[in-house]
């Protein structure tokens, strides 16, 4: 069990007063603090023992993996192992939340949720330094997500406008991928018929749709770089024309007035009977229209007010971190998909809106809270375990895996450091892409396998080269098993068991010439599944 | 809880099965030495699935060119029909051996279809949905590969060769994904480890000790997962002798003819009687809008005895009763012959052929009019195709799945199977 620190009669109590008041006014309780009693009700509920604390060096893993998106050096790991300040933990947690590469790391994970491995649009959006630079420096900058997300809306900025832009002249595809992102809602089915079993129509969808149709995206080119412009025209409308089924070729349909979702109908002054489009010409950029409905939406989705936005990101925000979102899966927010600890998710969101949406606020509680740092162990086989009794299994990202292969071999020490191999080539983006099943689930791979088994680009982690960690076992002089300390501290970020370093050694000490071996030893940690994932 | 397969096992094994495999035909094959996790006779006569062969022809081929001829139409170009087998059925003069086994075939006159272009019609003919819908539908290979394959088994369960599909294993996740040989049928990337056999054995054993170790308190999915793969991903490379057809090639390329094509069903004859479910083989350059005739008499050249052959020799094995072999592209051609001598692309009345796999053969179902312009009867969608293959193979067509939330089926509302087909 954990340390309860507040008792049962403690979370009894708490209980009763949510029954009057919401926990956001529930004292001076920290998020934190409100986390773990919040899952501790539940546990009680349901007579499920959670595991125990984390290990100190299994915490160290996850939370290095989590928000900076690889693993500690030899150092850091024997450093804070080894340290005896009582609150070592929360002290780390901030020093990772200040790091530069705390930014860097959170522009990958939302890449990923505002692009996926497939955007449209595919030519503009294949390459997207600029936007990602964009994206670090927000979180550099601390930037409220609110505002990041007008901006990703609008998309006025350098860099940011790749997001409208994978949605280039299709209007359905930015209602479905906007409803899903920012305000957890599914709307697809709505797109050909009513949603079966949700409350959304297709009048819901294409109200949305409305909001994008007049979005134009301007391409201009200087020598061989293309960029690229979110305008917007000050006439267009959707056509509705029932539902697909229904559809004949030649029937045109109605123009619908664009609607918030689940909210009221834009309020829009009527367009001048007079008023002309600009006819559009090469090289000269469309002129602002005197309207904005990209505005307008931007408005209504990052409004406090907003009944889905907050909510949409609290609980993804959680599921990064915890694994399973309170409402699972995170977009998918209706009647039938109830969260597993309402409360809570109100809490968080509620919270979340009071401090300006500082997604790295948030960060921090949960991260500090007790549920985050439970052990990977017991016997629960779940991937992402219903009330969050036992730390998530999380694969690691193509990039996560690259920069940690790299931290954990000394990469660098062999003078490879360009810029270009932090990001994962082809190769790396074709085994490890896409672990997933369409439901989120993890599925291992020939591909990935063979990969892993006879790559060159992984060898070259593991083979002996000048300053990297096969070569530092190599040089060093003090006895094999210190040896195999080092080399499970530096890989795996973890003492090694005593069967661990008598193996290691005896299979080390089997060659004459312990070159190779050593060097399948170092490449049979990387390829273990307590390397592949975070746990 | 037993995380993997320790040599033991399979030695156990092997000694029972006495150097010989089982394939679900039931016929008894030389085992490959690598095939060590060949399941007994016993089990494979229990699961006894059906399999699936796919040619593939990329680009698109003319049905008024093959097996839809229009002799004396302005749309029939110049080559002369002969009599199969089966009357009513003429094809292509340069088909005459495919000619000699028409009793095998089924062929479907009346396709109609949806896609008219090369990357959504590939998608849309793996899959029987549009690309444009954007839901990452599972090709008929991972499919198959699902229904049909066994994990367990030392080869992979998808095979490809060649251009072919083009969407993978979509929802159905990596576990089905295609695994893409050479066009000639040689193993393709990473397939060949840089340790010798003992030094591999060696890391091998040292990673199952790792593992263990871990497993001991650590008991998530994904683990396991993990190192199945591994597991599966060694078995392959010691399995890996299958894909060497070098020493039955002299004597078979007289009957599948000397080419890559012809190559890839020969391998793709070995792969499904070692236990394979799915195996796709695509033939090049069908896409001629320009100069089809030269285009397809070359074209017909190397399929007609690489496709005969090819059902010869499953029928000679008793193996074509349990394997299905489609022939299909992703669009027909014009019936119209434009000014460069061309046919372009057509889906309003165009030609698949189904055989094997309990498909009643020596038959044509549904029929276009006299210049082949537009189905007479019997149109046939790329919904009912799917349904009648899946059909055939004893899978469910209206199989649901999820992709994240949303429920899917295997094939689209209104697909039904046609009953004609089957047996």
């Amino acid at each position: 069990m954990l340390p309860v620190r507040r008792l049962t009669v403690a979370t009894g109590l708490l209980a009763a007063l949510l029954c009057v008041a919401s926990p956001v006014h529930a004292g001076d309780e920290s998020l934190r603090q409100l986390i773990d009693s919040e899952l501790k009700a539940g546990w009680a509920k349901k007579t499920i023992t959670p595991a125990p604390k984390s290990a100190d060096s299994e915490f160290l893993r996850r939370v290095y993996l989590d928000l900076v998106g690889t693993i500690p050096t030899h150092d850091e790991t024997v450093a804070f192992l080894s340290d005896k300040e009582p609150k070592k933990r929360e002290l780390l947690i901030d020093k990772l939340l200040a790091d530069p590469r705390f930014a860097r790391h959170q522009a990958n994970v939302w890449d990923l949720v505002l692009f996926g491995r497939h955007p449209g649009n595919i030519d503009a959006t294949r390459k997207r330094d600029s936007f990602k630079t964009w994206l670090t420096k927000q979180f550099a900058d601390g930037v409220g997500y609110d505002k990041l997300v007008r901006e990703l809306l609008q998309g006025e900025q350098v860099g940011s406008e790749l997001f409208q832009v994978q949605f280039r002249n299709q209007p359905e595809e930015a209602t479905i991928a906007i409803s899903r992102i920012f305000l957890g809602t599914q709307l697809g089915c709505a797109k050909c018929h009513d949603h079966p079993y949700d409350k959304w129509t297709q009048k819901d969808f294409y109200g949305m749709a409305g909001f994008f149709v007049r979005i134009v995206i301007e391409e201009a080119t200087a020598g061989n770089v293309k960029t690229y412009t979110v305008a917007e025209k000050a006439s267009g409308e959707v056509l509705f024309s029932g539902a697909a089924k229904d559809q004949k070729p030649g029937k045109k349909g109605d123009p619908v007035k664009p609607r918030f979702l689940g909210g009221s109908d834009l309020d829009e002054p009527p367009t001048p009977k007079d008023a002309k489009e600009p006819t559009p010409k090469a090289g000269v950029k469309l002129p602002k229209p005197p309207f904005s409905r990209k505005q307008k939406l931007a408005d209504w989705v990052t409004a406090t007010e907003n009944p889905f936005f907050a909510k949409a990101v609290a609980n993804r925000v959680w599921a990064q971190f915890m694994g399973r979102g309170i409402v699972h899966p995170v977009d998918d927010f209706q009647a039938e998909n109830k969260p597993s600890h309402p409360e809570l998710l109100n809490a968080l969101a509620e919270r979340l809106s009071a401090n300006k949406f500082d997604l790295k606020w948030l960060i921090r509680e949960i991260v500090n809270s007790e549920a985050y740092q439970l052990a990977g162990t017991g016997s629960v086989t779940d991937t992402l375990p219903k009330h969050f009794e036992r730390a998530r299994v999380r694969p690691l990202t193509a990039e996560e895996i690259v920069l940690t292969l790299r931290t954990a071999t000394s990469y660098e020490s062999t003078g490879k450091s360009d810029d270009q191999s932090m990001s994962p080539n082809e190769y790396f983006m074709r085994a490890f892409g896409e672990p997933m099943n369409g439901m989120g689930d993890f599925q291992g791979s020939l591909s990935e396998h063979l990969f892993w088994n006879n790559a060159e680009q992984i060898r070259v982690f593991a083979r002996r080269k000048k300053g990297n960690l096969t070569d530092q076992l190599l040089v060093a002089t003090d006895p094999w098993e210190k040896r195999v300390e080092r080399l499970y501290l530096t890989v795996l970020n973890r003492p090694a068991k005593p069967t661990e370093v008598a193996k290691f050694v005896e299979f080390i000490k089997s060659d004459a010439k312990p070159d190779a071996r050593v060097e399948d030893a170092v490449w049979v940690l990387l390829t273990s599944s307590e390397f592949r994932f975070n746990h | 809880m037993k995380p993997f397969c320790r040599t033991g096992d399979h030695l156990s094994r092997r000694a029972f099965l006495k150097g010989a495999a089982v394939s679900g035909g039931g016929l008894v094959l030389p085992n490959w030495g690598g095939l060590a996790h060949a399941k007994t006779a016993a089990e494979i006569a229990t699961k006894a699935k059906k399999r699936c062969i796919l040619l593939w022809m990329n680009g698109g081929a003319s049905q008024i060119d093959t097996f839809d001829m229009k002799p004396g139409r302005t749309t029939g170009g110049p080559f002369r029909p002969i009599q199969s087998k089966v009357t009513g059925l003429q094809v292509c003069e340069y088909l005459p051996k495919v000619a000699a086994v028409a009793d095998k075939l089924a062929v479907i006159r009346s396709m109609q279809t949806h896609s008219p272009d090369h990357p959504d019609g590939i998608y849309h003919m793996h899959t029987c949905y549009k690309m444009s819908e954007r839901t990452p539908h599972p090709e008929l290979g991972a499919v198959i590969a699902k229904y049909n394959g066994d994990l367990g088994s030392d080869l992979p369960t998808f095979v490809r060769m060649g251009s072919c599909g083009n969407a993978g294993s979509g929802y159905l996740g990596p576990a089905h994904e295609p695994f893409s040989l050479g066009r000639d049928g040689k193993l393709g990337s990473f397939s060949t480890p840089y340790l010798a056999d003992d030094a591999e054995k060696k890391r091998a054993d040292l990673f199952r000790f790792v593992e263990s170790e871990f497993a001991v308190d650590h008991k998530a999915e994904p683990f396991a997962s993990h190192r199945t793969a591994k597991e599966r991903a060694w078995r392959l490379l010691r399995a890996k002798a299958v894909f060497d057809i070098s020493k039955e090639w002299p004597t078979a390329k007289e009957r599948y003819g000397d080419s890559d094509f012809g190559r890839g069903c020969l391998m793709a004859r070995k792969l499904v009687e070692a236990g394979v479910p799915f195996v796709e083989v695509g033939q090049e350059n069908y896409d001629s809008h320009a100069d089809n005739f030269v285009c397809h008499k070359a074209n017909m050249q190397l399929l007609d005895p690489a496709y005969s052959g090819l059902l010869t020799d499953l029928s000679e094995r008793g193996l074509l009763k349990d394997t299905l072999v489609i022939w299909m592209g992703e669009v027909g051609r014009t019936p119209g012959i434009n000014n460069r001598a061309g046919r372009d692309h057509f889906i309003r009345a165009w030609t698949t052929v189904l055989a094997g796999g309990g498909i009643v053969g020596g038959q044509v179902y549904g029929s276009t009019d006299a210049d082949g312009k537009d189905v007479k009867e019997n149109p046939v969608s790329e919904g009912d195709l799917f349904a009648t293959i899946y059909k055939a193979l004893g899978i469910n067509h209206r199989a649901k799945h999820l992709t994240g939330v949303r429920p899917v089926w295997l094939t689209p509302e209104g697909s039904q199977p046609v009953k004609e087909l089957l047996g």
